[in-house]
């Protein structure tokens, strides 16, 4: 039980000092227009990227979550961000060795590593957009419970899952493509910029998506179940497992850039013509790839404004 | 999210902390949660759009007002408490000022950061370490990485969990948890405080320290907003109140008078149970016709009545034979179901001699009081049980939970002490007397 002090003895506050309360760390006074006020017009959505950007150690914190909790409990640790890729190339390799596809069946060995390293690179690239929608589209929801009580850029919580898909990337990528291109033909490195501009685009096309994802997945549950299934179908879309050779092979130009219309396959080809030497997709392609993603982009930072509004109420 | 660290002046007394401007918040009964799959939404707007009066029969969307044109502003300093029935709008208002909901229209400015302490423990990942969920908790909170290192060791030492800093969470008793939870929100130093006792978790000890809290950062000089269903708390603590009725604010006030409106508001529930004769509580003898409870200085029932105040437990009921015997029993429990008292009409139970025990009865309508003096129950709701029969212990009409009552706290016994009455059961006044005695 404690005892609380009356409140009336504020209000006699003597001007004589008195009663002097500590003030130390009060902050300073502060005039009308200091008030901020909630819910300014934002129709592009810019407002919440400044709000997001201004409380960025928050998204570091929950960066910081994300992967302390990936590791906790994990015997092997971060090693998983290699094996899972790894694995994976591995299977791809080992299907197309029997089945006689690709470079694989020639036997010669630097076909073989050149392979490895096409679908390695392809692998990495798709890890960053299926664990980013994957971990985004749920992140709202699962934190329904601290969204429904404090305020915060909720843009944030999204945010997290592409950083830490990022992480992944960045950490495949220095370790494992160095390692490919050793046993293969070697980095191009006077082309390696588009590499990253490739990085940097998907990065710009996750962004839009998981934005899209994780709110109306926050009212739509649905959003949520189908997003796997979708997932499966993107990856045979995209060249993941395939070289973009088997595109210009098989398809006539018009289907090939309408193929790379999709900006996955579009980063991929285009990642993959920068640090591999494969074939460029058609420009034709890139550039409405690159229209698509900066229209998703848009429209996703004027939806989740809006979003944002009822989120609470609905999610 | 600034926190502003220059020194300050006297003119902050008068600026304002929060400003409200018209706001009001709009709830469509009826489409929430209607449209949770997508589909549906979908098909629904398909239909609506090839037939535009399909649907409206059935999914007719009732607006609810939560809040309808509110505005105050609450200046640095000012300790404000709010209160009203359930569903007034009293955690909506706090939902719309910390932000968390928007307003359907008005607008809401805040000065500095706003801080709760109804997300105690908000954020706290079960996998994470103390250590981490202090920083994670803290930055969710809005503090900058910064505040929570300088403050790191006396949240620490607050939440007393210093031994266990790098044991996950998930290991922690619920009393760690909690205590954690409140010391980083407690160390946020929030320009205003937002304090929702109603919704706030942990026991009397710890919403007393939020009572506390509230008490020491309004002496700093910080704008709180506290809403409480102790109404001793608010009168003691806040400088003003404001009463919401409906979604609008009724009052605006010192929290005596705002208090007193709401009191008398709370008098519209009547607590009353009435049957209809074919539906009534009968034996063969004795049919019950109403049980109601009131104030003695209140002649109309009423489900709240105050501790300060007699409190009158009626019965009617109509002898249907004549020359049958009756007597009248009830026993009283609190919500936990403790039992509290039980009483009947006995002789020997009774202050005075109550005319109709033990004597044959005509046929007509009765009407029983019992009357338990005032200052004994507790402020707390209480379940009224009623039991009729011809001989006490041996009822024949029996009426379980037939009526529930809360007793108000009107601070009459809060002079001195201002904390909880929570715990014991009733809440006695007692002779009290001390005198010097010589022991050698």
């Amino acid at each position: 039980m404690v005892r609380v002090r009356r409140r009336s003895a504020r209000q006699r506050e003597p001007k004589d000092g008195l009663f002097t309360v500590n003030r130390a760390t009060s902050a300073k006074a502060p005039k009308e227009q200091d008030l901020r006020f909630y819910g300014q017009p934002d129709p592009l959505g810019l407002r919440q990227l400044k709000e997001a950007w201004d409380s960025r150690e928050l998204l570091l914190s929950f960066f910081q979550r994300d992967l302390l909790i990936r590791y906790r409990q994990v015997f092997v640790g971060v090693l998983w961000v290699l094996i899972q890729p790894l694995l994976g190339t591995l299977i791809f390799l080992l299907l197309f060795y029997f089945m006689g596809a690709q470079g694989t069946a020639s036997g010669s060995t630097t076909a073989f590593w050149k392979d490895a390293s096409v679908i390695l690179l392809g692998m990495l690239l798709w890890q960053l957009v299926n664990n980013s929608l994957r971990d985004a589209t749920g992140s709202l929801v699962n934190y329904r419970h601290v969204i429904t009580k404090i305020y915060f850029p909720r843009m944030l919580l999204p945010l997290s899952s592409l950083l830490c898909a990022l992480f992944d990337l960045a950490v495949g990528g220095v370790l494992l493509i160095p390692l490919a291109a050793w046993f293969g033909e070697g980095v191009h490195w006077s082309t390696s910029w588009a590499g990253l501009l490739a990085v940097i685009w998907l990065a710009l096309f996750c962004f839009g998506a998981i934005l899209w994802l994780s709110s109306l997945n926050a009212q739509y549950r649905d959003v949520g179940y189908v997003l796997p299934f979708l997932m499966q179908i993107g990856m045979f879309l995209s060249p993941v497992v395939y070289g973009f050779e088997r595109i210009e092979s098989s398809l006539s130009y018009f289907w090939q850039v309408v193929y790379c219309t999709n900006p996955v396959a579009s980063c991929i080809g285009l990642a993959r013509w920068g640090l591999l030497g494969s074939p460029l997709p058609p420009i034709l392609g890139l550039v409405l790839a690159a229209l698509l993603t900066l229209s998703l982009v848009v429209s996703s930072l004027v939806w989740f404004q809006r979003s944002d509004q009822w989120m609470a109420d609905r999610i | 999210m600034m926190p502003v660290q220059n020194p300050i002046d006297d003119s902050r007394q008068n600026s304002v902390a929060i400003r409200l401007e018209d706001v009001s918040k709009r709830f469509r009964l009826g489409t929430i949660g209607e449209h949770q799959r997508l589909t549906e939404a979908i098909s629904s707007r398909l239909k609506s759009l090839f037939n535009p009066h399909a649907g409206a029969s059935n999914t007719q969307p009732k607006d609810f007002w939560a809040l309808k044109n509110i505005s105050f502003d609450i200046q640095r300093s000012e300790v404000v408490g709010i209160i009203g029935h359930n569903g007034a709008g009293k955690s909506t208002l706090l939902k719309i000022l910390s932000r968390i909901v928007t307003p359907s229209s008005g607008r809401v400015g805040v000065q500095g950061r706003i801080g709760s302490l109804l997300e105690v423990g908000t954020g706290f990942h079960p996998e994470l370490t103390g250590r981490e969920n202090i920083f994670l908790n803290g930055a969710i909170l809005g503090m900058k990485r910064t505040e929570i290192r300088n403050r790191f060791d006396q949240i620490v030492e607050f939440a007393e969990i210093g031994p266990f800093l790098d044991t996950p969470v998930k290991r922690y008793s619920s009393g760690m948890t909690v205590r954690l939870g409140f010391s980083v929100a407690a160390h946020m130093e929030p320009d205003v405080l937002i304090i929702d006792e109603v919704l706030s978790v942990g026991d009397q000890a710890f919403q007393n320290r939020c009572m506390g809290k509230a008490t020491e950062l309004g002496n700093q000089g910080r704008a709180i907003l506290v809403v409480s269903h102790n109404l001793a708390a608010i009168s003691n603590i806040c400088s003003r109140a404001i009463l919401l009725e409906q979604g609008s604010i009724a009052l605006d006030a010192s929290p005596k008078e705002t208090i007193r409106k709401y009191l008398q508001s709370m008098r519209y529930d009547a607590g009353r149970i009435q049957w209809e004769p074919d539906q009534a509580p009968a034996s063969q003898e004795v049919r019950l016709h109403a049980v109601s409870v009131r104030n003695a200085t209140n002649l109309s029932s009423a489900n709240q009545v105050d501790i300060d105040q007699p409190i009158v437990i009626e019965l009617d009921y109509e002898v249907l034979v004549q020359g049958a015997f009756n007597t009248v029993q009830i026993h009283l429990k609190d919500e936990n179901g403790v039992f509290v008292f039980s009483s009947a009409n006995a002789p020997s139970m009774s202050l005075q001699t109550d005319e109709t025990f033990g004597k044959p009865l005509d046929v007509a309508r009765y009407r029983t009081e019992c009357t338990v003096p005032a200052n004994f129950l507790n402020d707390s709701r209480y379940i009224l049980s009623v039991f009729l029969g011809p001989q006490v212990g041996k009822p024949t009409i029996q009426c379980d939970s037939v009526l529930a009552f809360s007793v108000l706290d009107t601070g009459a016994m809060r002079k001195e002490f201002l904390g909880s009455w929570y715990g014991p059961v009733i809440r006695p006044r007692l002779a009290w007397s001390s005198r010097p005695i010589d022991s050698y």
